[in-house]
This record gives structure tokens, sequence and C-alpha cells, in this order.
């Protein structure tokens, strides 16, 4: 039996590994011999390639921080304020993140080209920042620790920043990692809004480069998405052994 | 007391503020202009047609086409891909340690690039007449996240209940059936959710496995139904069909928390 278990997972972590290992063998290989002529092709006659990926990184980086910025406080206030209408407004979020994009790009486009962001980085890293996916899962996460511990803080300090720093942001630690590396997997594969919303190369993002990779060479496609696959790895392998910590939901309702 | 109580509140108030202002200055103000658009005959003249726009909408054959291979995708493929992830993780959590080292390979697919991952599975699957492969992409994709989310919740129950229903005679299935799954109910509730949320951003793997705006009829889906008529810059059938996927999503949210609800009693 447990021989079994063991034959039968290493047989679905295989195929499941297979076209990631296909996209690493491909990138070593032109017309089905093997060749460095893809790298040496990205590498040195794409030059459009480096500001490309700096924009992923940046774009991705800052949408990712300044969430954090931004829902750890809405969090901690949805979790302390008393107010009417507060499950709604919950209710309200939750139906936010379940949108489609191709029902929230349109808003989206229509705001910031109201505001003359299209064709900016402020088109891509805006929207992001507010989307409604980590609001819901801090909040979700928000139920599960000691409000004891604000409650003594309370005590001693007035100041809201104090508490949150000191006694909500290490009974966090865990949510803030899992939804970090979420929100910078997400932003690191978005695909429509840089097409839509950024006119200028220079402004795009490394999958805008893997999706027209045929106009530079089609040799350049592996090579640029072995490269594309590595940031979130090293994320995800610097953030796996907390999230193996443990991470629980409360009821949604 | 109450003057400071009060004086609390409003600064807990304060601290959801930007989030609020953000998410009205960048969906719900936009969206309202978007519910306008749905309303009015087209952009320059601008008379209210009221229900025109959706009386055309609902009867639109390719409308209808699209929503119902939309809803198959989250009827067929969500339950497959959540159950799939959680047989996956009770193995990775509870199992042998030569089945938790393959961890890793599960969540590989969540990164690599969607145009690379299309182009392998164009090589793999020829047969266009079903809509398999992609289904099978939409699985392979997202089953990292679900395992994720699933293997972290195992991870927080609390031993001690193990050992006290082993203690009481339990079996391994019933173990896992009886107290397992119960006590991480609401993560797979959300893993549900975020799964029907991803079950809407296949169009970007579907549109370029099938390499055009008019794919098969199997896979025709609101997404492509939205994209090409934004291209066409229809934005009264636009906005009439974003509107009706809004309400859709509503429903299926309320139906998905009152479900929730329901269990818990």
């Amino acid at each position: 039996m447990k021989r079994l278990n063991a034959v039968l997972f290493t047989a679905l972590a295989v195929i499941f590994l297979l076209p990631v290992a296909a996209t690493v063998v491909l990138s070593f290989s032109v017309d089905g011999a093997a060749s460095l002529q893809g790298w040496g092709d990205l590498l040195f006659d794409c030059f459009v390639f480096y500001p490309q990926f700096w924009n992923s990184v940046i774009y991705a980086a800052v949408i990712t921080l300044v969430q954090l910025v931004v829902i750890i406080p809405c969090a901690f206030g949805f979790s302390q304020a008393k107010f009417r209408g507060k499950g709604a407004l919950f209710v309200f979020y939750i139906i936010l993140m379940m949108m489609p994009l191709q029902v929230t790009i349109l808003p989206n486009y229509i705001g910031l080209r109201d505001m003359g962001l299209i064709n900016t980085p402020f088109a891509i890293i805006l929207p992001a920042i507010f989307s409604p996916f980590g609001v819901v899962v801090m909040n979700q996460y928000m139920k599960n620790i000691d409000s004891s511990v604000i409650e003594a803080a309370r005590l001693e300090t007035n100041s809201v920043v104090r508490i949150m720093l000191v006694s909500v942001v290490p009974q966090l630690r865990v949510c803030i990692f899992a939804v970090a590396l979420f929100v910078f997997a997400d932003c690191w594969n978005m695909l429509e809004q840089p097409m839509l919303f950024l006119k200028d190369t220079t402004l795009q993002t490394v999958p805008v480069f893997i999706s027209n990779a045929a106009e530079y060479a089609g040799s350049v496609m592996f090579p640029a998405a072995v490269i594309f696959m590595v940031p979130v790895l090293l994320i995800y392998l610097f953030f796996s052994e907390n999230l193996e910590k443990g991470l629980t939901f409360g009821d949604l309702s | 007391m109450k003057k400071l109580l009060q004086k609390w509140n409003a600064r807990c108030l304060l601290c959801m503020l930007p989030s609020l202002i953000g998410t009205a200055v960048f969906f719900v103000i936009p969206y309202l202009r978007v519910l306008y658009y749905s309303l009015i005959d087209n952009q320059f003249r601008r008379n209210f047609v009221w229900f025109d726009n959706y009386a055309k909408t609902l009867t639109n054959e390719y409308f209808l086409l699209a929503l119902r291979n939309s809803l198959l995708i989250i009827v067929i493929c969500v339950p497959v891909l959540v159950a799939l992830a959680l047989v996956i993780s009770l193995g990775l959590s509870f199992g042998i340690r030569a089945v938790r080292k393959t961890r890793f390979a599960f969540v590989l697919p969540m990164v690599i690039p969607t145009a690379s991952a299309v182009l392998i599975w164009q090589s793999v699957f020829t047969d266009t007449s079903t809509p398999l492969p992609v289904y099978l992409l939409f699985i392979w994709k997202n089953i990292g996240i679900c395992i994720v989310l699933l293997t972290a919740a195992f991870t927080a129950i609390d031993g001690s209940i193990f050992e006290a229903a082993r203690l009481d005679g339990a079996g391994k299935f019933k173990l896992h059936t009886k107290i397992t799954i119960p006590m991480v109910m609401p993560t797979i509730f959300f893993t549900v959710l975020l799964s029907i949320v991803n079950s809407f951003k296949i169009f970007k793997e579907s549109y370029l496995f099938f390499g055009t705006n008019y794919p098969p009829d199997h896979s025709y889906t609101l997404q492509y139904y939205m994209n090409n008529n934004f291209l066409k810059l229809d934005y009264q059938s636009l906005a009439s069909a974003a509107v009706l996927t809004s309400v859709l999503v509503f429903l299926i949210v309320m139906g998905g928390l009152a479900v929730q609800r329901r269990y818990r009693q």
C-alpha cells in the first residue's frame, strides 16, 4: 500500500513536471538539435528583454509591497471597527474578488483613461494594488488572531500604528507571506493589462515579450520562459517554510 | 469612555479608508459608468434605451453559447480540480516521506508562463474537437495554489485530535473523512471560490491554444464574447454582457455563502 502510494504520487508528480522540464530542455534546442543559439539570441540580441524584465520585477514588487501596506490596516480596521453594513461590505469584497478580468478590465480602462494614466506604469500598478484578493484573505485570517493582545496593547498606547506593528503584524506573519507570494505570482503573470494599458515596448513586461517572441526570433521564447520562472520559484522556496507552518481560514460568512 | 471608544472606532475606520478609496476609484465608480453605457444606445447620442442592450445580449446565440461553456467549466473542472487537490494534499501532508517530497512538482506549473506552456500543450494535444486540452491545462496550472492552501490548513490542525481519534480506533479513511476534511471546510470553500475565479482566467490559455478569436463552438466562452466586442469597440454589447456576468457572479457568491451557512448549522 505504502509503496503503491509512493509510485502513484511519483508518476503524478512526473506528469505535472513534464511541461516544466520540456521548457528547460527546449530552451537549449533550436529546430530539434541541441544548441545555445536561443540563449545567445535572447541575451545578446534582444536588448528590449532587459528593460522588460526589470519592469516585471518593479511592477510586481511595488504592487506586492504597497498592497500589503493597504490591506493590513484595512483588515485590522475591519476586525476592530463596529459599523453598520460590515457583513455586506465584506460580501462586496468577495464578489469583487470573484469578478472575471473581462468584467473589471473595462471599468479599469475607463477609470485609467479619464485620469490620463494609460501608457504609464501607474496603469498597471494602481488597479492591482487595490485588487480585493488580499483584503479577503487577510480579513479571514484576522479572525483567527488573539484579540486579547490588542486589548492589552490598547491599555499601553493609543497609537493605532504601534498597536498594529507590535501586536498584529507578528500574528499575521504567515498570512502576510502567503498573500505576498500569491500577489507577486499573479502580477508576474499579468498579460492582458500590460497589453491593453501600455503601448511603449520599453514599459512592457516579460509575459508580453514571451507572447510576442515570434516577432523577435522564435528561438528566444523558451530561454525567456526559463528566466521568467526563476524569480517566483525563488520567492516560493523562500516562503514555503513559512507556509508549511499553517494557514487557515475562518468562515467566510 | 464612550467617547474614547467612538474615537477608536473612527480610527479603525480610517485604517480601512485607503482600500475603500482605491476600490471606489478603480472599480466601483468606473463600474457605474459601465452600467450607464449598458443603458444607452451609443457613445455619441447617449439616448436611454433602458434594457434594449440586455434584451439583445440575452437573445444573442453566441452570448448564450458562451454562457453555457463558461458554466460548464465551473461545473466540471472546479469540482475535479478541488477533489484532486484534496487527495494530493492529504497524501502530501499525511503520507510517507517519499510522497511528501513530490510537493514541489505540483507547485511548479503555477509559475510557468502561459505562452510557453501553451506551445508545449499544442504539441501534445493535436485534437481540438473537444475542450479537454484546455480543461486539463486549467487543472494542471491551478492545482498548485489549491495544494498550497489545503496543505497549509492541514498543518494548522492540532495533532492531538488525531491521537485521540486513533485511540478511539478510527481508521485512516474515517480519520480524514470525519476529522481532517470537516476541520478545513472553510479553506475548501475558499479554494472552490478561488478556482471559480481562476476558471474565468483560463481565457488567456484557451486563446493562445486555439490561436484565434473564434475557437470551436465547444470552447467559445464568455471571455471570447467580451474580448471580441472589446476589439469591435461595441461598448454597449460589452457593457451589458459585463453587467450580466457580474450579476451571475453575484448569484454564485450568494449561493455559495448560503450553502456554507447551511453546512455549518
